[in-house]
């Protein structure tokens, strides 16, 4: 097991290698200038000029890179060309904030879906099976920003419930903290809910049909004893699988959320960094988020051995 | 269990106390949010060096928090503003400044005449207008510690014009030691003397920013007028939102999250003015010019004829129904000088004046000789009126047969790719879509835009040198007369090489809640947050 996750962990560092030297020549490689940006439209050629130079931009891409490399090996994940702030300063501020709404979603899709999954798969046919395909359905084809403006003019500028927009950290108080993730983490879990619910739905089908299902009912086993004993945690596997995958992905995917609902998580800060060609926001954010991808597929690998003992490593 | 009537008092008492407190807190809330403004505008804050870059959001930061020599008034005459008392020698060629009483920065030291020259000096190094003053002065230096001349070659009309520009970067004061960095160096201590002081603490980058009041600023005693007059501040913060969503704006707005929308987008305004809470305000009466500029370089538009054609070709009233569709914010322009300056003019606006000639534009194509080559059109897709106005005018230039194509990118590329001088082949273009202040497009010493000098002059790189002469008469002219004479001029000429196309002007409203009142009006597209006033909700 320590050697597997060493190597696991290796193989994270070649990962994130990879990743950096990908994102380097993507920014570089791609059209757009910093300095240009920085300048603002209606500056002189010269203006732009001075600053490209000051910015080191005129440098050969090697030098560049070999001045990023070691800046990151030292540590040093760089500062924002734009408001000259250390990019490990602006991550540490937006990370809350991503990290409160991914994990709620979190918590509440894989509670409401995983049930909602299971009592289907338990009445297959039944109106809660149907109500899953619709609400799937529903969950899959309406984007999350339609959810989120109806919401918000629901429950937000309708009755004055929630906050219409905006984050308060949690230090500011944990009913403020959760009064503003309400309405995201609602909006943002219903695809979430959708995906979790059809793949416990499939999963726990599956198990329903094996022969130790039939075996264990035909030994007089109660309803939960069979669904939750037996069958959840053979099914537990794939259900896991998406759970790792839609973290992974909630850590970088919510941009359209934070949007809507003026969340300033890492999302934002990532489009934001791109719209402003903000090189190394751009290249740490991406790096870091590859090797937190790596440690969530680590862990979600590492979890399948207590649900299921046949997996050794 | 029984209770004596005491206790029954007792226990009434503290079901009121503990009932009343939630009361207390809301007014103690509702009057610390009177205090508070909350302000969404248009665009992120990402530079905080007002001298290093040209655009809005840094130039409102440069100021909240820094003051100028001279600012505009709502008329657009240079007044006052760090200036006491100010002299002109009788040569017209020495200028020499007095800083007012009680003048400091917000780090406490007082505000010298040493800091004046080294500002002047800086910006100096990055507008035109401030080249302009470099070039003609042979002297600027401090008298006494609020004392300093500015001596020049020969007299110079418009310096003071120049000292009070709204055109960015504009010509901030800042301590001497910060003024004495290159001004390709960002300064981002953020210490002027200006009415607010900005939070460091506070700051979230992306996320918002904080202003508190400069307790220690010392207003003039002029009632505020435009940039001009005194700069009292009546709130205790504002707080800066940076809202990237414009519909999660004007939700906020309703909600009554946020006070101000700077921007709010042309298709939201009928629901704006028909909120009982909120109001539509227009701050900014001179408006943004739309152009498009081709590139004076390559084909087709190496060609006037080709230019004249875009003239003939584009209909103001259609562009401004896709990007302005409210008729009371948009109008049609054909003056070089905008619709508001006293310089704008009709002459040899006649022959293209009524635009929308696909026949004549494809005649003049055709003299022009051209042969079916490429046009590339840069096409903005983050900003949504710039990329409106692009695919509008690719759809006309297809329709008379012009090989047009339309180059997406967001405005971070065409920053880098306008900069190309080659032909579209090997990446370059021939078209793309701007805008500029209708109260500064025009002005000789302080555009870029208007500049024909070839590799000197801006995107585009238009070539005139009988307009070039001319423009280099408007430093020396010293009345408003002389210089409205040089501008018919100017524009005669301009419209003949056709230096750019204009597409029409639009006047955007701000909307704010109607709790918030007394939101000066000024002369140009910059806001400023001091004299306004927040009643309690």
């Amino acid at each position: 097991m320590v050697i597997y996750i060493l190597r696991r962990m290796i193989s994270a560092i070649a990962v994130m290698a990879m990743v950096g030297i990908f994102v380097f020549l993507l920014i570089r490689l791609a059209p757009g200038d910093p300095a240009a940006v920085l300048a603002g439209p209606a500056a002189t050629e010269q203006m732009v000029a001075n600053i490209r130079e000051q910015l080191g931009l005129n440098d050969p891409l090697p030098v560049q890179f070999a001045h990023w490399m070691l800046e990151i090996l030292g540590g040093d994940f760089g500062t924002s060309i734009f408001s000259g702030r250390l990019v490990l300063d602006l991550l540490a501020q937006r990370l809350e904030p991503t990290l409160s709404l991914s994990l709620l979603t979190l918590a509440l899709s894989v509670t409401v879906g995983a049930s909602f999954g299971i009592l289907a798969a338990w009445r297959v046919g039944g109106l809660v099976d149907r109500l899953l395909l619709v609400f799937s359905a529903f969950g899959y084809s309406v984007p999350v920003f339609v959810i989120g403006y109806f919401l918000v003019y629901l429950l937000a500028i309708g009755t004055g419930w929630l906050p219409v927009q905006g984050y308060a950290p949690i230090g500011d108080g944990l009913s403020r903290w959760f009064a503003h993730l309400i309405l995201p983490t609602v909006t943002l879990s219903v695809p979430y809910i959708a995906f979790v619910a059809r793949i416990a739905r499939a999963s726990m089908l599956e198990v329903l049909t094996e022969d130790y299902m039939r075996t264990a009912a035909a030994k007089g086993a109660s309803s939960y004893a069979m669904l939750f004993h037996h069958a959840l945690k053979n099914a537990g596997v794939p259900i896991l699988t998406v759970i790792g995958l839609s973290f992974a992905y909630l850590i970088g995917g919510v941009v359209l959320t934070e949007t809507v609902f003026n969340i300033p998580g890492i999302g934002r800060l990532v489009v934001d960094a791109i719209n402003n060609r903000d090189y190394p926001i751009i290249q740490s954010v991406l790096i870091i988020t590859s090797g937190l991808y790596v440690l969530i597929n680590l862990a979600v690998d590492l979890a399948y051995t207590l649900i299921d003992p046949r997996i050794r490593y | 269990m029984t209770m004596s009537r005491r206790e029954v008092i007792k226990l009434g008492l503290a079901a009121g106390t503990a009932l009343s407190i939630p009361s207390v807190l809301r007014a103690q809330t509702a009057s610390a949010a009177a205090r508070s403004v909350h302000m969404v505008i248009n665009g992120d804050l990402s530079v905080f060096d007002p001298m290093f870059t040209t655009t809005n959001p840094t130039a409102y930061h440069g100021l909240a928090v820094f003051d100028t020599l001279f600012s505009l008034d709502s008329k657009g005459h240079p007044k006052p503003q760090m200036v006491g008392n100010w002299s002109i020698s009788d040569d017209k060629k020495t200028y020499t400044f007095e800083l007012r009483d009680g003048l400091s920065f917000h780090d406490g030291s007082p505000v010298t005449a040493a800091d004046c020259v080294a500002s002047i000096r800086r910006w100096g190094q990055v507008h035109p207008g401030g080249q302009l003053l470099m070039e003609r002065a042979t002297d600027i230096s401090k008298r006494d510690h609020k004392t300093f001349t500015i001596t020049l070659k020969g007299p110079l009309g418009p310096l003071l014009d120049i000292l009070a520009t709204t055109s960015a970067p504009l010509p901030f004061i800042m301590r001497e030691n910060d003024a004495n960095r290159p001004a390709t160096e960002q300064v981002t201590s953020n210490i002027g003397s200006g009415p607010f002081k900005f939070n460091h603490a506070l700051a979230k980058p992306g996320a918002s920013f904080t202003y508190d009041k400069n307790e220690s600023y010392v207003p003039r005693n002029e009632p505020a007028d435009g940039y001009a007059g005194g700069k009292v501040v009546h709130v205790d913060r504002v707080i800066w939102d940076n809202i990237a969503d414009q519909q999660t704006a004007l939700a906020a707005l309703q909600g009554g999250e946020i006070d101000f929308v700077e921007a709010p987008p042309p298709d939201l305004l009928p629901m704006i003015a028909s909120d009982p809470n909120l109001e539509l305000q227009v701050l900014n009466k001179s408006g943004d010019v739309y152009f498009l500029r081709m590139n004076f370089l390559q084909k087709p538009f190496d060609n006037v004829k080709a230019r004249q054609a875009m003239l003939h070709l584009i209909d103001q009233e259609a562009f401004l129904s896709v990007i302005s569709p409210d008729p009371q914010y948009a109008r049609t322009i054909t003056s070089l000088f905008g619709n508001t300056t006293p310089y704008s003019n009709n002459e040899n606006t006649g022959w293209f004046k009524k635009g929308g000639d696909p026949e004549k534009a494809k005649q003049l194509f055709e003299e022009a000789g051209y042969a079916g080559e490429k046009v590339v059109i840069l096409q903005a897709t983050n900003i949504q009126k710039f990329s409106d106005a692009a695919l509008l005018v690719a759809t006309q230039l297809q329709k008379i047969g012009v090989n047009a194509e339309l180059a997406p990118s967001d405005w971070g590329g065409i920053g880098k790719r306008r900069t190309n001088k080659g032909p579209v082949e090997e990446g370059g273009w021939s078209i793309f879509i701007s805008n500029w202040d209708d109260f500064s497009i025009g002005d000789p010493l302080l555009s870029s835009f208007v500049l024909a000098n070839g590799d000197k002059a801006w995107y585009g790189w238009p070539k005139n040198d009988e307009f070039e002469a001319i423009r280099d008469t408007w430093a020396d002219a010293g009345s408003l007369e002389e210089r409205q004479a040089i501008a018919r001029k100017m524009q005669g000429i301009w419209w003949d090489f056709v230096g750019a196309v204009l597409l029409g002007e639009t006047i955007s409203p701000t909307a704010h809640r109607k709790a918030l009142t007394d939101l000066l009006a000024v002369p140009s597209g910059l806001l400023c947050m001091w004299n306004m006033q927040k009643a309690s909700a």
